[in-house]
């Protein structure tokens, strides 16, 4: 029996919640209905008392769980879409981010993001938020793109004394399975080396690895390139070392995300690898992101709007014929 | 039946035309949706033009070998309404209709200007960009030649002490004929089974120099130059001259009397000399060095002789100061002395102008005075200089003057 990646996330906060009294949920609809996307599914039944319906205001949500945090709990607030965190903004970067160096006493919430594109989904419900929150001192930004790291990331986040804002990426939930849960031991800020390769560097993370790793493939077996595929995992603080490191053994870099393309994550990595690692390049570094519109809703635009292996085929011949 | 188009896809960010390689159907094929059915090129790639629904191809408008731009309809199909509805793709009939009823709507609603999803018909779009023949001005690979280093690949060679001149030999195979870092790696383990010595700290200088200097507009000239005067004054001097210091001091004069040539360039400055202190190479073991003679205009002959044997003697015994070397305008060089009849020497980098003294040869030469052919030692007097500064005219010029005073040895 195969483990998808939102069961990992479900499978998670049933071991946090049997195992750490500080841990309780609160979100939209998670408690007898189990969520937006049934990621707290019989939760509420197990651990009565533990998994909170809370009133349509994000804002509130995030309030409650800070002040919560403060007095010592470790809540786990579920937004139903990353796209409506944006209400909690104020709650998030203002005082979450700032309250452990304004005052000294650490907000260890974890809010979960159900983030990026779907097909069919739209401009306010496929949109991908960690640019935004990576932007701000005080949070930790995480981006799993496998199934075992959605389990081990979120465990984590919890056991994190800093607010974590977890994005799980909504494509993933169902599509992407595993027989089991591996513990790779890789901490928080760490990056993972998906694919090793020797011809460029494709730095990437959450869904865009494995559109990433299916490029890698088809430039191998189309024309013998081996394209390393770094899986950044944690997109604030980013681990340079692994991505410094990767640029050094390849010469070329794309920066490939599924965020609008104004500044963001890859605009970051490219402007570190640049600045840090101008003596490694070979190339130009790149980027690769969706495109700069709201996200439309029909699949074939859909489609057309974010990274795939054909465009990121394409730039990466690009990049490789410099 | 309704009519659908088969166009040309947009190909890539920056492709705003493809040409026609292939055409694979022909009037009356049946296709699926989504096959290959012609084959395009672009700059950076070969791609197929795939249909968007079942049907069977009317028409086929593209021609092998011709360049359309994106959006172009490049074939009909005549495709059921099942598929129509199926796929929900826009028959050429829908199209016509909607901007029929945009076209008769009194005040068609305005466009969309906030974002690029403006969903209006493709035929009526006007083309971003004006097809040309070679496409977009997408940068040509000719700006990364041959002479681009990447820089990993500046760093590479820093690591091993690289310059460019060590590059030369390697024929690159990167875009517009680079070389890549695995380029030079490949060379490295080539010459690897090569024998090899360590260039001496004398020889890395004489190199650095000489690269220095080469990057820029040299040329040479040469002319001529009897010696017979030089070589009977000389014969009564005690101690000696040797020719260099003659060549030295007649180079000075002439330079003192004109200075414009020893000027030094430096963006739109000419810089011209503060004292016509001349250099002379002189060879010692591995290399060349060049002590600077002070204030050669001001100094007779005899004076200068002393100074020069001093000079020489400490540079081969490798004993001038850091002073001894700097500061000179020009140089002078007798590779006469070796036997050679001709050269071309590289001024320093910091010097404009360089005189060479070649051997010289007994020759017959015609006399006025006498009416007849006498024997006679000419040699060759050249001088490289730095052709943004001093021309070919100049040159000879100048050249012609140091012939000239070393006809009249008595007066250096």
């Amino acid at each position: 029996m195969s483990i998808t990646y939102v069961d990992a996330i479900l499978q998670a906060q049933e071991t946090l919640l049997r195992e750490d009294p500080r841990v309780f949920l609160y979100g939209q609809d998670i408690s007898r209905f189990g969520g937006a996307f049934k990621a707290t599914k019989g939760l509420a039944e197990a651990f009565p008392g533990r998994v909170l319906d809370s009133p349509i205001s994000e804002d509130a949500m995030a309030g409650v769980a800070i002040g919560a945090a403060i007095e010592g709990m470790r809540p786990i607030v579920e937004m139903q879409f990353a796209d409506f965190s944006s209400i909690a903004f104020n709650q998030l970067v203002n005082h979450a981010g700032t309250h452990f160096y304004r005052t000294g006493v650490p907000v260890p919430i974890t809010i979960r993001l159900p983030s990026g594109g779907t097909p069919g989904s739209g401009p306010f419900h496929s949109q991908s938020m960690e640019a935004i929150y990576a932007h701000y001192p005080g949070l930790v930004v995480v981006t799993p793109a496998t199934v075992s790291d959605a389990y081990h990331m979120l465990i984590q986040s919890v056991a994190h004394d800093d607010p974590v804002i977890y994005c799980e990426h909504k494509f993933l939930y169902r599509w992407l399975k595993s027989p089991s849960i591996q513990d790779d031991g890789l901490s928080l800020g760490q990056a993972r080396i998906t694919r090793p390769g020797k011809h460029a560097t494709i730095v990437t993370y959450s869904a865009m690895v494995h559109e990433a790793v299916r490029a890698a493939d088809r430039l191998k077996s189309e024309s013998g390139w081996e394209i390393e595929v770094v899986d950044l995992r944690t997109v604030k603080p980013i681990d340079m070392d692994t991505v410094l490191a990767s640029v050094a053994r390849t010469g070329r870099l794309l920066a490939l995300g599924e965020a609008f393309p104004w500044g963001g994550v890859t605009a970051e990595i490219v402007a570190r690898v640049a600045g840090d690692g101008f003596h490694l390049l070979d190339a130009p570094p790149a980027r690769l992101n969706s495109r700069d519109t709201p996200v439309p809703y029909h699949p074939n635009l859909w489609a057309a709007h974010r990274p795939t292996p054909e465009t990121i085929c394409l730039a990466m011949r690009e990049l490789l014929s410099f | 039946m309704p009519t659908v188009p088969i166009l040309m896809p947009q190909l890539g960010e920056s492709i705003a035309e493809a040409t026609i390689v292939r055409i694979g159907i022909a009037p009356g094929d049946g296709v699926q949706a989504d096959q290959e059915v012609i084959e395009v090129e672009t700059q950076k790639a070969t791609m197929g033009v795939t249909t968007l629904c079942h049907g069977i191809v009317r028409e086929v408008l593209a021609v092998e070998g011709t360049t359309y731009a994106v959006g172009t309809t490049l074939g009909l199909l005549e495709v059921t309404e099942e598929e129509v509805a199926r796929t929900g793709v826009e028959t050429l009939e829908a199209a016509a209709e909607r901007r029929e009823a945009a076209a008769s709507a009194p005040q068609a609603a305005e466009k969309n200007l906030h974002f690029a999803v403006d969903d209006d018909s493709y035929e009526e779009r006007q083309p971003v960009v004006e097809p040309s023949v070679r496409g977009l001005p997408v940068p040509a690979a000719t700006i990364k030649g041959a002479h681009y280093i990447s820089p990993r690949m500046r760093a590479r060679m820093d690591e091993m002490g690289l310059r460019e001149a060590d590059i030369s030999a390697i024929v690159g195979t990167g875009a517009g004929g680079r070389v890549t870092v695995e380029d030079l790696e490949k060379f490295l383990d080539y010459i690897g089974s090569w024998p090899s010595s360590h260039a001496s700290p004398m020889r890395m200088a004489v190199a650095d120099a000489m690269r220095r200097s080469w990057t820029r507009p040299l040329a040479t000239v040469s002319r001529p130059v009897l010696l017979d005067r030089v070589l009977d004054h000389r014969r009564q001097q005690d101690p000696k001259p040797g020719l260099t210091l003659y060549v030295l001091r007649a180079f000075a004069l002439a330079l003192a009397e004109d200075p414009a040539s020893a000027g030094f360039l430096i963006g739109e400055r000419i810089v011209h000399p503060r004292a016509f202190d001349i250099g002379v190479a002189v060879q010692v073991e591995d290399g060349v060095v060049v002590p600077v003679l002070r204030k050669v205009d001001t100094l007779t002959l005899s004076e200068l002789t002393n100074v020069y044997a001093e000079m020489v003697e400490r540079a081969r015994r490798r004993r001038l100061r850091e002073d001894d070397t700097r500061g000179g305008i020009a140089t002078v060089t007798n590779f006469g002395t070796f036997g050679l009849t001709h050269g071309t020497p590289i001024p320093l980098p910091n010097e404009t102008l360089i005189l060479g003294l070649a051997a010289g040869v007994k020759k017959p030469v015609w006399s006025d005075q006498v009416e007849a052919f006498i024997p006679a030692t000419e040699a060759e007097i050249i001088v490289t200089f730095d052709h943004r500064v001093v021309d070919g005219g100049g040159a000879g010029l100048l050249l012609g003057r140091i012939a000239e005073l070393l006809q009249t040895p008595e007066r250096l």
